[in-house]
């Protein structure tokens, strides 16, 4: 009689917990080897890729305005990047503040050097922010600085 | 109140059991996602992370050479700020001394370093930044040794203010007296509420005439600077600092510039080039300054400006009011960065790292005409792991490469005589 009873509650449970866990959703780590399969995970269509820093004022500035573009366009193809080497609850007070809290966070494990942004593009120095975004070409564009949101939703908005 | 118990404890039983399903659960899922990104990915995770507090771990490690010409080197690895000393070269060091433990709140950013610098009689002295509240507002402490390196004071805050203070930068006099300036953000704290907040910081600096004990109050070179970047700094032929930095000119221009600070204060702010790199952005990527033993002003910095992007050199013989026209360092194809540059009468060694793709070099190249020409460029050494920045000293008349690799260790190397 007593096992009948688990399931449904066991059911609820989880489902309730599992909402909570969501809420508050940890970044994934990032390493080499991660960028084709985020590139990949677009399945060819456009993505943008945010690369910030909790120490970076200017990225602090701009996080709050991605979680609104991130809320017009829930669709839209975005991940974004921790790049600093800092605590997961610091990452995950700033998302949370953002309204980025759910979004496709990931952090560097590791230092974010030379080695790990080649692959990225062998160019890139590592200023934060830096944008980099897909079209449906498949034509990559990086900017560094604060990102123009216009732009952007015509890129990989929800009505591209 | 005996089966109230009960059924709490059977409660607790239930929660017990749920739980224990919802982890079984969990772990399947996370299972799940491994093998799926392994799929996706086609990497194998592993190990990343160096959890140590030794050299072996560090992030970044600053030189230099004492009066009797033993090494002290300090270094950051994962929050904690330790002092050893060698009298090999680098080869093999003392028991290191643990300053401080700040663990990820320790301001480890590509651009931070701590600083060390100490008088001829032995005298020690350490600066470095850390975040001290949740606004990542950071302070800068320092510590001092009057045994040579073997104990130091408790750290103590170099200034007394709310704000944020970061990116010390240390010289000493032949005086024996230290200057230290740094990225000060009061200024911009101070900015009214309800007006619009504007980014950056400040270039802040004062002098100690005990050993670092205690600071004369603190001045402001310039009131707009980028808040990210090292501060480059070396003395001129009068004993005088010179610093090198990323200001913010008229319209959010964040380019390099150059200022002496002499007994009558800060001199004029003067451009090194135009760039043109208008950005808000944090680059992580500071100049760096060395004059010449005819005063001459050596600077390299690194730009994304709209007029020229890449790593570039130029100098000035008229304590820049005017500087020669940028070269290129190292080829626009690959990617260059860390430029750092050592002066003695007129000779100059400038170096730099290279990464294409499988390992990062440090090249150098050298002027004996206080930078009209050069040396072709040529590799020092390399290697395939993670790296600091590559920084150059001297001790007696020889010129060394300080280099801190995770694969190779701390390499102290020596590229020259100076004549």
């Amino acid at each position: 009689m007593k096992q009948y009873w688990l399931t449904p509650l066991a059911s609820f449970f989880l489902f309730f917990m599992g909402a909570t866990l969501a809420d508050d959703a940890s970044p994934k780590p990032y390493q080499a080897g991660d960028w084709k399969s985020i590139i990949k995970s677009a399945n060819g269509g456009p993505i943008a890729i945010n690369f910030w820093g909790v120490t970076c004022p200017s990225c602090v500035k701009e996080m709050p305005q991605w979680g609104q573009f991130i809320k017009n366009n829930p669709n839209a193809k975005v991940v974004f990047i921790q790049v600093d080497d800092v605590s997961q609850d610091s990452i995950k007070k700033m998302l949370n503040k953002a309204g980025l809290g759910k979004a496709n966070n990931y952090y560097v494990a590791a230092p974010f050097d030379e080695r790990l942004r080649f692959e990225i593009d062998p160019q890139w120095h590592g200023e934060t922010p830096t944008t980099i975004t897909i079209d449906k070409n498949g034509k990559a564009i990086r900017k560094t600085g604060l990102v123009d949101f216009q732009k952007l939703q015509n890129t990989v908005g929800s009505k591209s | 109140m005996n089966s109230l118990k009960q059924s709490l404890i059977g409660i607790s039983f239930a929660k017990f059991l749920l739980g224990g399903i919802f982890l079984f659960g969990l772990l399947e899922m996370a299972n799940a996602q491994m093998d799926h990104s392994s799929h996706i990915g086609g990497s194998v995770a592993k190990p990343v992370t160096c959890l140590g507090s030794g050299l072996e771990c560090a992030n970044a490690a600053t030189p230099f050479f004492t009066a009797d010409g033993k090494l002290l080197l300090s270094w950051s690895a994962n929050g904690v700020v330790s002092v050893a000393q060698s009298t090999d070269f680098g080869k093999s060091f003392s028991t290191p001394v643990k300053i401080t433990e700040h663990g990820k709140s320790l301001d480890a950013g590509a651009d931070a370093r701590p600083q060390i610098v100490a008088d001829k009689q032995g005298n020690v002295f350490l600066a470095y930044a850390f975040f001290k509240d949740a606004n990542w507002n950071a302070q800068i402490n320092t510590a001092r040794s009057t045994d040579g390196g073997k104990t130091f004071t408790s750290p103590v805050s170099l200034v007394n203010d709310g704000s944020s203070q970061r990116f010390p930068s240390v010289l000493i006099k032949p005086d024996n007296s230290i200057f230290i300036a740094w990225i000060d953000k009061r200024l911009i704290a101070a900015v009214k509420p309800g007006s619009e907040k504007r980014l950056g910081g400040a270039i802040a600096y004062a002098f100690s005439q005990d050993g670092g004990q205690t600071f004369q109050e603190e001045h402001f070179a310039n009131e707009s600077s980028c808040e990210c970047c090292r501060i480059g700094s070396s003395l001129d032929p009068k004993g005088n600092p010179v610093i090198a930095y990323r200001a913010i000119f008229a319209g959010g221009i964040r380019d390099q510039a150059s200022q002496v600070i002499s007994e009558k204060g800060a001199q004029p702010i003067r451009r090194v080039a135009d760039d043109d790199w208008k950005t808000d952005a944090c680059p992580h990527h500071g100049p760096s300054i060395a004059v010449s033993g005819t005063g001459k002003f050596h600077v390299a910095w690194y730009t994304q400006g709209s007029k020229r992007a890449g790593v570039f050199y130029a100098n000035s013989n008229n304590q820049g009011i005017n500087y020669s026209k940028p070269s290129r360092v190292g080829a626009e194809t690959t990617n260059v960065s860390r430029p750092y540059l050592y002066a003695s009468g007129q000779q100059v060694w400038l170096v730099w790292k290279e990464f294409d793709g499988a390992k990062s070099s440090v090249y150098l190249k050298q002027s004996s005409d206080d930078g009209k020409t050069w040396t072709a460029s040529k590799i020092l050494t390399s290697t395939v792991g993670y790296s600091d920045h590559p920084l150059l000293l001297s001790r007696g008349n020889e010129v060394f490469l300080s280099w801190l690799t995770r694969d190779d260790g701390y390499q102290l190397i020596s590229i020259g005589q100076k004549q």
